[in-house]
């Protein structure tokens, strides 16, 4: 019997069903989209935040001073400590080595550069970098992955013959690409005679001065191999928050394992250190921090406006439910009359609100997932690297449908359920 | 006792309180969640470029050597809105015989503009130096820091450690004073901070290039197109939950109202049947809804302005003040859902025969 009211009331009230089911689908679709948007933002404004560069550099911890003025350097270092390149496999070896999304390492050589048929620029800045260098995943860092303000005009150079140089230089020496040059260490026999230029560079910086090459080239020129005197990381990290400014060493065993096992940039940096022999790892302040607060900012937004959203989705709702009860009155006077007892009433009106809330509920699940990848997709460039359907939703979404509805429509089918049937039933109600 | 349109609306409004309150209540809800996402809409992108401040300079201004009252043009040209700190630098020896680049500058400007330096103690005696962290591994007594540039030797009190990444932790940075006193040298580098997005550092490097000739005005290049970048992109997705939430609240709303008018079908019959026209009826629904949609909305407004300033308070910490501004435009939305929820079903009644509403059918 209690399965047949409850059929045909979905089979004989098909339009009312379907509006308060509509505004049980929207605000689930709502809640969804925003949640969704909300757990990934973090990534995707991670993503973004890329332009600024490395959070983090590593430099050899037996470098001497630098004396630099406007990125100038105004004594060179001769003979100054190296890192090794092939210890940068070891990155990969770290706690942490999922989130380093970008590394970059990095030579600087002086140069002789003659070009063909024209001038000849003495001891110019070159610098060794990698470009296009396999990371994990399949995904390929270097240079300009770190420097995404860099604007070339051409292509990267990608082995040993090929060049690039700075707008400021071409501007200077009337460098067009391709261009043919030769390429040499002040004051040394070694060389390649000939290089092709294959592109300019647009920083609006000072590297606008350089040459740039492949790693490998200014490794060989400079008679270094496996040399790189700097090297940029580009980590995903929680934002710093007082834990993380702890001095690892002067923490207790258990509280070190807690620190060491957060995505701070402080603990990924220690983690290099460890890594890498020789190596001296710092958060770059200005970039780390500011991304962190930029992050904390917009992420704190966008649960906050869910949580709006919960809330005025769930008014909606549940005025949507206690319309559609109030409606009813006629229907709970005539089954009060035939003698059904309030109980059964109140289980009646909650399964058909019930079932309603899980169906629309899941359907609004599948909508609101769809709108969020879509608007993500839409507003956010690059791939995004989380599924559409975030799982731990669903239940989520349906749970809180099936609350609002079954809290939404109680005021009602108490009130309703007062009522004297007979006064329901003549219409003076 | 003479019926007029006054008293059939008070008397509907009051008689069916629960309803006129759910109808009132849903109002509300409308507005203020529309005034709450539309003022902290309207004030997003000026938080947004305030947070991004903490990047640092969005201008760097560079001059030749000895240009005389160098900070004050910057200054002046730059605008009273904009933060402005000279830097002037030299390069001298540590007691090591290790070359370090020493720098002048003003440091509460300093501090103000590069907010993420990391210093143990800011200086503020005279004579006081803040140690970059790598500069302090090449020099043997900081605390008689002993420097020499040009023959000339001085001697500064380490305040404390300086910590950034950058080339500055290879620094040593003394007060302005201090280095012009010693070196007799005056600041080449100016680093500007502009509030705002892209525009407004466009109109200052403008004004900057106009009114300092010779000098190279350059934008902090990744900084002013990141920026403008990701507060767009923020500014898009708030634009996308807006719409979407003003959707569901809408239709909830549309949904619950014509309910509640279409409930009243009896009433509507029987006004008929004691000669109302059907252009009364729709009047008198609707300037029930519009007057519910009215006090609505002046609830919603203070409510959802409320709403908005606790959201900005927990997340930006700055409050944003109730926008009248928005007003018009909350109050437009909702009349429209209300007008929609009256006049719908109203239309789909006036094609019924009184009598056989009247009789239940």
């Amino acid at each position: 019997m209690f399965l047949r009211l409850l059929y045909e009331s979905f089979a004989r009230q098909r339009r009312r069903k379907l509006l308060a089911g509509l505004a049980i689908l929207l605000g689930t679709t709502a809640v969804t989209a925003m949640l969704a948007l909300a757990t990934t933002i973090g990534d995707r404004i991670h993503q973004e935040l890329a332009v600024y560069g490395a959070n983090i550099v590593v430099t050899p911890k037996a470098d001497q001073l630098a004396v630099k003025i406007g990125g100038v350097d105004i004594k060179p270092a001769t003979g100054g400590a190296y890192l090794k390149e092939s210890d940068l496999a070891k990155l990969k070896t770290i706690f942490w080595a999922n989130n380093i999304t970008g590394i970059s390492p990095e030579l600087p050589i002086k140069v002789d550069l003659s070009i063909y048929g024209g001038a000849t620029a003495n001891d110019l800045l070159g610098i060794g970098l990698w470009f296009d260098h396999p990371l994990t995943g399949g995904t390929m860092t270097g240079a300009p992955q770190l420097h995404p303000w860099w604007k070339i005009e051409g292509s990267w150079p990608k082995g040993p013959g090929q060049l690039v140089v700075g707008r400021a230089l071409a501007t200077k020496y009337n460098i067009h690409v391709p261009m043919r040059a030769g390429l040499a260490i002040p004051g040394a026999q070694n060389g390649i005679d000939d290089v092709v230029i294959y592109g300019i560079l647009d920083s609006g910086d000072d590297s606008e001065n350089k040459v740039f090459m492949t790693l490998n080239t200014a490794q060989n020129l400079n008679g270094t191999p496996d040399a790189i005197s700097r090297v940029d990381i580009s980590a995903q990290t929680k934002p710093e928050d007082a834990f993380a400014r702890q001095d690892p060493d002067t923490l207790t065993p258990a509280k070190r394992e807690i620190w060491y096992c957060r995505p701070y940039a402080n603990s990924i940096a220690y983690q290099i250190r460890e890594a890498i022999p020789g190596a001296d790892a710092q958060q770059v302040r200005k970039v780390e921090q500011s991304e962190g607060t930029v992050l904390e900012r917009i992420s704190g937004l966008m649960w906050l406006i869910s949580a709006a959203a919960l809330l005025a989705a769930g008014f909606a709702v549940s005025a949507a439910m206690a319309t559609a009860v109030l409606e009813r009155r006629g229907e709970i006077g005539l089954m009060r009359s035939l003698g059904a007892s309030r109980t059964a009433i109140a289980l009646l009106f909650y399964a058909e609100n019930g079932l309603l809330a899980i169906v629309a509920g899941a359907i609004g699940y599948l909508a609101g997932s769809a709108l969020a990848y879509t608007l993500g997709a839409h507003i956010f460039s690059g791939v995004s690297t989380t599924h559409a359907l975030n799982p731990v939703l669903l239940p989520i979404v349906v749970a809180l449908a099936l609350i609002v509805a079954i809290a939404g429509s109680t005021p009602s089918i108490r009130a309703a359920l007062k009522q004297d049937p007979s006064a329901i039933l003549r219409g003076d109600a | 006792m003479k019926l007029t349109l006054g008293s059939i609306i008070r008397r509907s409004l009051i008689h069916r309180r629960s309803r006129s309150l759910s109808a009132l209540t849903a109002m509300t809800v409308s507005a203020g969640v529309a005034t709450a996402l539309l003022t902290l809409y309207a004030s997003l992108d000026t938080k947004l470029h305030k947070e991004f401040r903490s990047f640092g300079a969005n201008i760097v201004v560079t001059a030749p050597a000895n240009t005389p009252n160098l900070a004050e043009q910057v200054k002046k040209a730059a605008g009273p809105e904009a933060l402005t700190a000279p830097f002037a630098y030299a390069v001298a020896t540590t007691d090591r015989g290790t070359p370090v680049v020493v720098a002048g500058v003003d440091f509460p400007a300093v501090r103000a503009i590069d907010s993420t330096w990391q210093a143990d103690a800011w200086p503020t005696a005279p004579n006081a130096a803040l140690v970059g962290q790598k500069a302090a591994n090449f020099i043997a007594d900081e605390r008689t820091l002993a420097l020499t540039f040009a023959g000339q030797k001085q001697t500064f009190a380490s305040a404390g450690h300086l910590r950034t990444g950058g080339d500055e932790d290879s620094r040593i940075y003394i007060s302005q004073a201090d280095f012009a006193g010693w070196t007799h040298a005056s600041p080449t580098v100016v680093e500007v901070q502009i509030p705002g997005g892209a525009p407004q550092v466009e109109a200052a490097l403008g004004r900057l290039r106009a009114q300092l000739p010779g000098l190279e005005v350059e934008p902090v290049r990744q900084l002013v197109e990141g920026e403008s970048r990701i507060v767009d992109k923020t500014h898009a997705l708030m634009f996308g939950a807006v719409l979407l939430i003003a959707l569901t609240v809408g239709v909830s709303v549309l949904a619950t109202l014509s309910a509640s008018v279409l409930e009243r079908r009896r009433d509507f019959a029987l006004m008929k049947a004691l000669g109302g026209t059907q252009l009364q009826m729709m009047a008198l629904f609707l300037l029930e809804t519009v007057l519910l949609a009215s006090a609505g909305v002046a609830t919603g407004w203070l409510l959802g302005s409320a709403a908005a300033w606790a959201i900005s308070e927990t997340n930006f910490h700055t409050a944003t003040l109730p926008r009248p501004q928005v007003l018009p435009l909350v109050l437009l939305l909702n009349l429209a859902i209300a007008a929609m929820a009256a006049l719908l079903p109203a239309r789909a009644l006036s094609t019924l025969e009184p009598a056989s509403l009247l009789k239940g059918e």
